[in-house]
């Protein structure tokens, strides 16, 4: 079959290349005297492939790709801003790409995730940081751990963590990932924690703590904040802080003040590294002075600028990852608070809260806006109004036709058909105007010409894919 | 440096059109005794700046003409086009290709790593990436008693001790039972209620297991029992037997070595592999090829989510989310770039001068290796005058390899020696002479 597909494998001849293996310069005995002739394998399935083949075949696939260079990337609670390009040229330098885990000499390296520390100590209002976790769902599960530790090492059963229904779907698998069972706590009207639910449901004793986002997966900020921590912590139970929505709150308020614990950080948001198309993130977490003990091993520590690790702590959880963590992530985020500095946050913080309110005002003329009041850094629309039976999917998949990204959709769970746009700090007032131009042109023909919209994508490479085939037959390699 | 686009005009039209006057109001729920006056961190430096501070701070790490020290994290040349490749700003800043229809770029060449580690390990299916080798054993595990219902695992002696103690934090995390086991135990361990043996081969020693006949062996004596392998430098499979020849059931390794630089370590790759017959219960994202709904083209979508924890919440066999997937286009790059002649060859060189480095130290007097079975391109090395021996090494601008003790303290003058392609013949002579001068420098004190 003549398929629109040509996977890499299909180039490539007999010519042998042998490009990027050094000239064999010692005496060396032949490999069936060093290994015996049934380990090897008979066959190695791979094509030889010219150079100038390989980098026509992944531009043209960079081409078929879309990043936030490309445009505005709006998907909320993912935090797509721009990536300043000197943090790449910073992580290639030899002393930071070049450096083995296990070498002794890596002062930099170690005074490097030092000054780390320091600056999101400040930045949050916590005491100490681990750098181990590689993602912000690692992350989740490291500050869970702690909480478990926690409460074994003081003889306490506390094998439950309270979630809202509006969190992520990280928090509830990564509690219980820790063991612990959950309790759904349902939003208020307003789209917060109900006090009252908060209450009874840490009346049993047997509550853990509470895992929040703030502000929420609304975009909003809970007004009660510093009485949701104080009933939690009451009744004995921790506070952790999901920080995948840190960014609008950079230099204006900290999640230590608010009463949290523990904080989980997503470098690859609210710090500008890369997300690379999926990852590699990095997901450190921060405690109160009270919990530092518990924090995975290794930890660093510094005396008269010399750096080490402090002794082995009886109290911490374990390793959750080998060596240090995603460093090459931790050397950008540290460019990236380094270049912006305290003035540099916090405008990037409040910018990120004025970007979304303008669109959030703008787009709520044509678009239902469920929770219609000042937001944080993003906000949510839901389906309710929509003309002609039009899905959230249509109205998104209409938005890559006019060649934007499109926003989150049906998350969170609470808002039927959500549309969860977050346009963060880097876009411009030209970039957000063209977005609700594109937006009310799509309710217009949403209206006026509803066939286009169930239709679309149709300027795309590919039209709309078939999930439902893909799951029932999969194909997951050639 | 400051990366937001408004001026002052821009910023007082915006704060109109949403009806204020003034950022303070946009912070209205924020109650008034949370907000800060300021962060106390010092004022934002220009780019120069920046690249002047940083560039000081890496010179602070040192730097070394080649290197001895791989233990999980190994110098492996990296072709020119994995750099050019992963620099494609199209491919680093987009995210998780929710939108399938403009990440076909990125959904493709996830499709094509897929396919390429299946036919590296001919394992039947392997995921779009884990965070690291240690993560994706730790992941393997829990995989595994879901599959089996039972909660205890066997771990043989030989694995990554970091490893080891990532898999000991998740079990505790998930209530689940290990048990250290070697190789004369093993057999006699593996009880009704074991869910899963673990092993590495080539194992943290540097030594090749015979898969085929410890699998065989397990086998009998324990039919449903898992068996996992994991693998710190998988540039071996250019030679190596690959693990579904056999009968692993699930496969999992570092990929670090694959167009990866060390940068200390992280980030690095999680490999992910195993029988298809799990495959509904494997962790991480998975890339499947589709067509059109409503046409006839053939694309890549993001498949069997049903799994993952943004469907199935506190249900999700893991909690992962963002995964390493620049990480592993770069290994993909490396992999075509080699393809079948360069990797096969890269395999057998490593073999090669490790062998070459062994009979040169055999040679000293009070030097002698310690594994018996095959190993590639790691291997244990005792040495009577350790410390003196990595001292001499590091005058001599070599990154000296690792003084085991520092993992196993009973294991005494032992260095786990890693040789690899990129040890010149003036590299290792340099190497081996080193040895020789610790070794006299001992008699002689003595």
């Amino acid at each position: 079959m003549n398929s629109n597909i040509k996977l890499i494998f299909e180039k490539g001849n007999e010519h042998p290349i042998r490009n990027y293996i050094p000239k064999m310069d010692v005496e060396s005995v032949e490999i069936n005297e060093i290994l015996p002739i049934n380990l090897q394998r008979k066959d190695l399935p791979l094509p030889d492939i010219a150079e100038v083949e390989i980098v026509r075949h992944y531009l043209k696939l960079s081409q078929k790709n879309y990043g936030i260079d490309t445009g505005i990337y709006p998907l909320g609670s993912c935090t797509m801003k721009y990536n300043p390009k000197i943090n790449e040229v910073i992580v290639r330098l030899p002393g930071f790409s070049r450096i083995h885990p296990l070498q002794e000499d890596k002062q930099g390296a170690l005074e490097l995730i030092f000054q780390l520390s320091k600056m999101l100590e400040e930045i949050t209002g916590m005491h100490g940081f681990t750098f181990q976790p590689a993602a912000g769902a690692q992350g989740e599960l490291t500050g869970l751990l702690i909480i478990k530790k926690y409460f074994e090492g003081h003889g306490l059963k506390k094998d439950k963590i309270i979630i809202p229904d509006s969190s992520h779907g990280t928090n509830p698998a990564s509690a219980k990932m820790a063991g612990f069972s959950i309790i759904e706590l349902k939003s208020n009207k307003e789209g917060e924690i109900p006090l009252d639910h908060l209450e009874f449901a840490m009346q049993e004793g047997d509550v853990a703590g509470i895992m929040l986002t703030n502000p929420n997966t609304l975009g909003l900020f809970e007004r009660q904040i510093t009485e949701i921590t104080r009933i939690v912590h009451e009744k004995e139970g921790l506070c952790y802080y999901d920080g995948a929505n840190l960014n609008p709150m950079l230099g204006i308020c900290r999640p230590g003040d608010m009463g949290f614990d523990i904080v989980h950080l997503n470098l690859h948001k609210t710090f500008a590294t890369p997300h690379g198309g999926g990852g590699p993130g990095s997901g450190p977490v921060g405690v109160k002075q009270e919990l530092v003990a518990y924090l995975p091993e290794p930890c660093i520590v510094s005396k008269d600028n010399f750096f080490s690790f402090r002794d082995y702590s009886e109290k911490s959880i374990g390793r959750m990852k080998c060596f240090w963590g995603n460093f090459g992530v931790l050397v950008k985020a540290h460019a990236y608070i380094n270049a912006l500095g305290a003035e540099g946050l916090r405008r990037a913080g409040q910018s990120a809260v004025l970007n979304a309110n303008y669109l959030r005002i703008l787009l709520k003329e044509k678009y239902y806006l469920p929770y219609d009041r000042m937001c944080q850094h993003e906000f949510v629309l839901s389906d309710k109004n929509l003309p002609n039976e039009i899905t959230t999917e249509d109205i998104a998949k209409r938005i890559l036709d006019y060649g934007l990204h499109a926003p989150t959709i049906y998350f969170p769970l609470i808002v039927s058909g959500a549309m969860m746009i977050e346009p963060t700090e880097t876009e411009s007032k030209a970039s957000l105007d063209k977005f609700v131009e594109v937006l009310i042109k799509i309710h217009e023909e949403a209206e006026n010409n509803p066939e286009i919209v169930k239709n679309a994508p149709l300027n795309t490479l590919v039209k709309r894919l078939d999930a439902v085939l893909a799951a029932r037959k999969p194909i997951l390699h050639d | 440096m400051d990366f937001v686009p408004h001026d002052k005009d821009t910023i007082n039209e915006m704060l109109n059109t949403i009806g204020v006057k003034s950022f303070d109001e946009l912070y209205q729920d924020i109650p008034k005794d949370l907000q800060l006056d300021k962060l106390n961190l010092p004022e934002g430096l220009s780019e120069p700046d920046i690249l002047r501070e940083l560039e000081t701070l890496s010179q602070k790490n040192s730097l070394y003409s080649s290197s001895f020290l791989g233990a999980g994290c190994y110098y492996h040349y990296i072709p020119s086009l994995v750099d050019f490749v992963i620099s494609r700003s199209e491919f680093y800043t987009s995210y998780t290709p929710y939108q399938a229809e403009v990440s076909q770029g990125i959904l493709q060449a996830s499709f094509e790593y897929q396919s390429i580690i299946t036919r590296i390990t001919q394992m039947e299916v392997a995921n779009a990436s884990m965070y690291d080798g240690s993560t994706a054993l730790a992941e393997a595990v829990i995989m595994a008693t879901y599959i089996t219902g039972k909660k205890k695992v066997l771990l043989m002696e030989g694995i990554h001790p970091e490893y080891v103690e990532v898999v000991k934090t998740y079990c505790w995390g998930h209530d689940i039972l290990h048990e250290i086991v070697s190789d004369d135990t093993f057999l006699s361990k593996l009880s009704d209620d074991v869910a899963a043996i673990l092993f590495q081969s080539p194992n943290f020693f540097g030594e090749i297991a015979d898969v085929s006949e410890m699998v065989k062996k397990i086998r009998e004596k324990s039919p449903k029992c898992l068996i996992i392998q994991s693998m710190t430098d998988p540039t071996c499979l250019g030679i190596l037997k690959p693990p579904g020849e056999t009968d692993i059931d699930i496969f999992i390794a570092e990929g670090q070595s694959f167009g990866i630089s060390p940068s200390l370590g992280g980030p690095g790759l999680g490999i992910f592999t195993a029988k298809k017959k799990y495959l509904r219960k494997m962790p991480g994202r998975l890339i499947g090829k589709t067509k059109e709904i409503n046409g006839e083209k053939e694309g890549f979508i993001l498949t069997l989510q049903a799994r993952e924890q943004h469907i199935r919440r506190e249900k999700a066999i893991s909690n992962i989310c963002t995964n390493q997937s620049l990480c592993s286009l770069a290994a993909l790059i490396f992999l075509v770039s080699l393809g079948k002649t360069g990797l096969r060859e890269l395999a057998i060189q490593n073999f090669q001068k490790a062998t070459h480095v062994k009979q040169k130290l055999e040679d000293i007097p009070e030097f002698s290796i310690l594994n018996k079975k095959p190993t590639y391109n790691e291997f244990l090395v005792k040495c009577p005058n350790i410390d003196d021996f990595l001292n001499q090494c590091k005058q001599a601008d070599l990154l000296p390899p690792l003084k085991i003790s520092n993992y196993f303290p009973e294991m005494k003058d032992i260095a786990l020696v890693c040789v690899t392609e990129m040890n010149s013949s003036t590299d290792i002579k340099k190497f081996v002479r080193t040895a020789l001068i610790s070794s006299q420098s001992k008699n002689w004190r003595d």
